[in-house]
């Protein structure tokens, strides 16, 4: 295809997304905002407009804003070969170093990693690198380019054990190198919080399913619905000939607070709601009073999706301050352009009753004094996740007390020998791009592992 | 905007309201268009060229340059001298100077015989014109006889010249083309010709783009393209070059200019000013922006004066002349070393960079610190303040007299701040 004709196409396909008057507004105050949960909320460049933000890219010399990325997924690199206009290059630097470089686009914390260390700040403002790796990455689509090659897949048989992103960045990497890799999923999609747990908003499918798609051309193989210590045992993948095992499962279960009233119906969990919801396609119903408890990314999008499927007044108690939240800035800006008002510095205390169903909340002051009662249908706990029970899985595993796995995060060693794990279920609940770093490295790990042992042997 | 200081300035003997004129082009061919320019704003305007031969355009004519995001860094357009009969054209000047008397028009002419150029001058005197430009420049008529291949022959250039002078009271000007080593030449034969003026320059003939679609030149005709005139921002610096070294020829520094090339802002205008321009001319911006731009010429050359205490445009005529000398006269025997303020820098390492690889290797770099040092290899280029993205980050800062030059204490005059 003629590469003019393909950047055309991508500039159309920009154009045809008019901007809404509500978008405009937001955009004048800097902020890029969508009011539909289908929609997503940033808009992205055309051609011209990466040129205009790679322009602004001062070039650095030792470039702090790579050296800010987890995975190395090499910014200045990419920038610079944006702005001496060479997009396929640029798109190649991202998806060599970053498996899931498309999803990273859409929902790294830019404003900590990469643009926080951006040396533009210092002059005005740090250059939107996300948005120029969402380029990037709509460039290897459009072209259709086949980036990563895997060398023929002679070498041992590992099992990655969950279809996250941990997982994900780990068998491609493996995969590369010849690995027969064969990722376990206990749901019937791959993508794992990428699929279930991140508003649409943040995270269009399509851009899951293009990375993952990405992975399978690799010769990557997925089993979906397998529950791996209850479907099937890693005793069982042994005898199927499985050498490693990466354990990327992610965390699943949601933390809860024993307070009264917290078994009623009416209260919900952040991923289930979010699975709901994101499976649903947006056809979930929601209504009435929605509080949403918590401060980090998880509330935030509970709170949209409430707020975008129908409800009328959401409200997010968070028992810290908004400084503290661990939540993204721009994350807490989309839901206050929603409407929705987040309470500060207030703790769950008991949750009332109306036959049988949520009816308020009582929420009391950290200040020891004051006290706040709400009006809710609806109360979704999103106040983190924590881990299965790995046991299941492999029995005498070594745990940390809040059961996630014990091993060191960069190598990936478990107690024990040939089990592997990375991602949320080894950091206790991090970002994605920490997770795909994670999953890159361990994979060096099961490299040098499975050669050293083939040595033995 | 509010600021309006008296910019008349006598032109060839007409009194021009300002030295600001549209060129001889697409943005001064009707009646309504030069009604709009004049309203806007504008001193005068050089009439689209008019000539026997009647123009039949191409479809795409334009292209343009960008560099990372700026585009119409350099233009390309492919029209040529009007495409309207020429009775209209005579009419529209006969009813400009009519309405407007008070503005000033230049009846713009291209003939490709002694007789052709002749008759033209004798039809555009008749519209009451104030003065008659020859074009002998245009690089892009699709006839040999006309353009800029006559501009390239000072004999041609001498003969017409003379046959459009004879033929008329009113001054000539004879436009150059830059696609040439020496203007010098053309126009003293201009000048003996009979031409009163000159003005320079016209577009310099090129390729913009090569579309990698088509394998062909921009912009792309039914498959195909030609070479043509290129203009806008990025030929001001050749423009400057051209009337700079005219003015400093013994026999042409009497002669009055008009600048063309790349004028976008009163700033671009007062630099044809200081190289000796009595009259300045614009397109590209003009096709850009539209006439409007003028009210902002206006307005910035006069808080520009105000500033300096210059109460006339005449007063500020090639003031940059005496101060333009060859190469060899430079005085070479110090050198200004830099300073780099460390509290604005935002550490991005471009002046290590490009002194390493394009200089001297006379900055360091603390890789803890993120900041660049001037070591003693320093010659005091400045590549650095040129490559620098924050303003005033990087200064000179101190004259470091050359070793092997007999030292002489002496007032050494150097910039300090730049914008």
């Amino acid at each position: 295809m003629i590469y003019s004709n393909i950047c055309n196409q991508i500039n159309m396909d920009r154009g045809e997304k008019r901007l809404s008057k509500v978008t405009a507004k937001n955009q004048l105050q800097g902020k890029e905002i969508k009011k539909g949960y289908l929609d997503e909320a940033v808009h992205g460049y055309n051609t011209r407009t990466a040129m205009e933000e790679a322009a602004r890219c001062v070039l650095c010399y030792d470039a702090p804003c790579s050296k800010g990325c987890p995975a190395d997924t090499k910014p200045a690199d990419f920038i610079r070969s944006i702005r001496f206009r060479n997009f396929k290059g640029a798109a190649a630097t991202i998806r060599e170093a970053n498996a899931l470089g498309g999803c990273c686009a859409k929902v790294c914390p830019y404003d900590r990693l990469c643009e926080e260390a951006c040396s533009r700040t210092g002059i005005d403002r740090p250059i939107q690198i996300g948005k120029l790796q969402a380029f990037a990455v709509d460039i290897e689509k459009k072209f259709n380019m086949k980036i990563l090659e895997a060398k023929e897949a002679t070498k041992e048989k590992v099992a990655c054990i969950g279809a996250g992103p941990a997982s994900l960045s780990c068998a491609s990497r493996l995969a590369r190198e010849g690995y027969q890799v064969t990722i376990f999923e206990s749901f019937d999609k791959p993508g794992g919080m990428l699929t279930y747990g991140i508003i649409l908003s943040r995270l269009p499918q399509d851009v899951v399913d293009f990375d993952i798609e990405k992975v399978k051309e690799l010769g990557v193989k997925f089993v979906f619905n397998t529950k791996v210590g209850q479907d099937v045992t890693i005793d069982d993948l042994k005898e199927q000939g499985y050498k490693a095992f990466f354990i990327g499962t992610g965390l699943w279960k949601p933390r809860k607070i024993d307070i009264p009233g917290a078994d009623l119906k009416g209260v919900r969990y952040a991923i289930e709601f979010l699975k709901e919801a994101r499976s649903s396609k947006g056809e979930m119903k929601v209504d009435g009073n929605v509080i949403v408890i918590g401060g980090g990314n998880v509330a935030m999008d509970c709170a949209a999706t409430a707020k975008l499927l129908g409800a009328e007044r959401v409200t997010i108690v968070y028992r810290r301050t908004i400084e503290e939240a661990p939540a993204d800035i721009a994350e807490i800006e989309y839901v206050q352009s929603l409407g929705i008002s987040i309470i500060t510095k207030y703790a769950p205390k008991e949750i009332l009753e109306d036959d049988g169903k949520v009816a308020g909340l009582i929420a009391a002051g950290t200040d020891d004094f004051s006290e706040l009662k709400l009006k809710a249908d609806m109360i979704v706990f999103a106040i983190g996740q924590e881990a299965e029970d790995m046991r299941k899985i492999v029995p005498a595993i070594e745990l940390n007390e809040n059961g996630t796995i014990s091993c060191d995060i960069a190598k990936g060693f478990t107690n024990i020998e040939g089990i592997f794990a990375a991602g949320d279920i080894v950091n206790g609940g991090k970002t994605v791009v920490e997770a795909v770093a994670q999953g890159k490295s361990v994979a060096e790990s099961i490299m040098k592992y499975l050669s050293q042992k083939e040595g033995v042997n | 905007m509010a600021n309006k200081a008296d910019l008349s300035i006598e032109y060839l003997g007409v009194k021009c309201e300002n030295p600001f004129f549209l060129s001889s082009s697409p943005v001064a061919g009707s009646y309504d268009m030069v009604k709009k320019a004049f309203e806007a704003g504008w001193g005068g305007v050089f009439f689209k060229t008019v000539g026997i031969f009647i123009a039949d355009e191409c479809s795409p004519r334009f292209d343009n340059i960008a560099k990372e995001s700026t585009p119409w860094i350099g233009f390309k357009n492919m029209e040529q001298i009007s495409d309207k009969p020429l009775e209209d054209n005579l009419q529209a000047m006969y009813r400009l100077k009519r309405d407007y008397p008070d503005k000033v028009l230049v009846a713009s002419i291209m003939g490709s015989s002694e007789e052709e150029w002749s008759e033209l001058a004798k039809l555009v005197t008749e519209t009451g014109a104030d003065m008659i430009e020859c074009n002998f420049s245009c690089p892009q008529m699709t006839s040999h006889a006309m353009g800029s291949d006559v501009g390239q022959n000072p004999d041609l250039v001498r003969e017409y010249s003379k046959a459009v002078s004879s033929a008329t009271d009113l001054p000539v000007i004879a436009k150059m083309t830059p696609n040439i080593g020496n203007m010098e030449e053309p126009a003293i034969a201009a000048i003996e010709g009979g031409a009163a003026g000159i003005s320079a320059i016209n577009t310099i003939k090129s390729i913009t783009n090569i579309d990698l679609e088509f394998k062909t030149a921009m912009p792309v005709v039914n498959g195909k393209s030609s070479i043509s005139g290129y203009s806008g921002a990025a030929v001001k610096p050749i423009g400057l070059r051209f009337i700079a070294q005219m003015k400093q020829h013994p026999l042409l520094k009497n002669i009055q200019m008009s600048g063309i090339g790349g004028i976008e802002t009163w700033r671009d205008a007062l630099e044809y000013i200081l190289v000796g321009c009595h009259n300045v001319q614009v397109t590209t911006a003009v096709m850009q922006y539209g006439y409007r731009i003028v009210s902002d010429m206006i307005s910035g050359l006069s808080y520009y004066m105000e500033e300096e205490g210059f109460e006339k445009v005449e007063d500020m005529v090639g003031l940059a002349l005496p101060n333009i000398i060859p190469a060899e006269e430079l005085q070479r025997n110090f050198k200004i070393i830099v300073d780099i303020d460390h509290d604005l820098c935002i550490g991005c390492g471009r002046c290590y960079i490009s002194c390493f690889d394009a200089a001297h290797q006379a900055i360091n770099w603390d890789f803890e610190n993120r900041r660049p040092t001037i070591n003693d290899e320093c010659v005091g280029c400045h590549l650095c303040i040129n490559v620098c993205p924050v303003l005033n980050c990087i200064r000179p800062a101190k004259i470091v007299w050359k070793e092997d030059w007999k030292i002489t204490p002496e007032e050494i005059n150097f910039k300090t701040r730049y914008e």
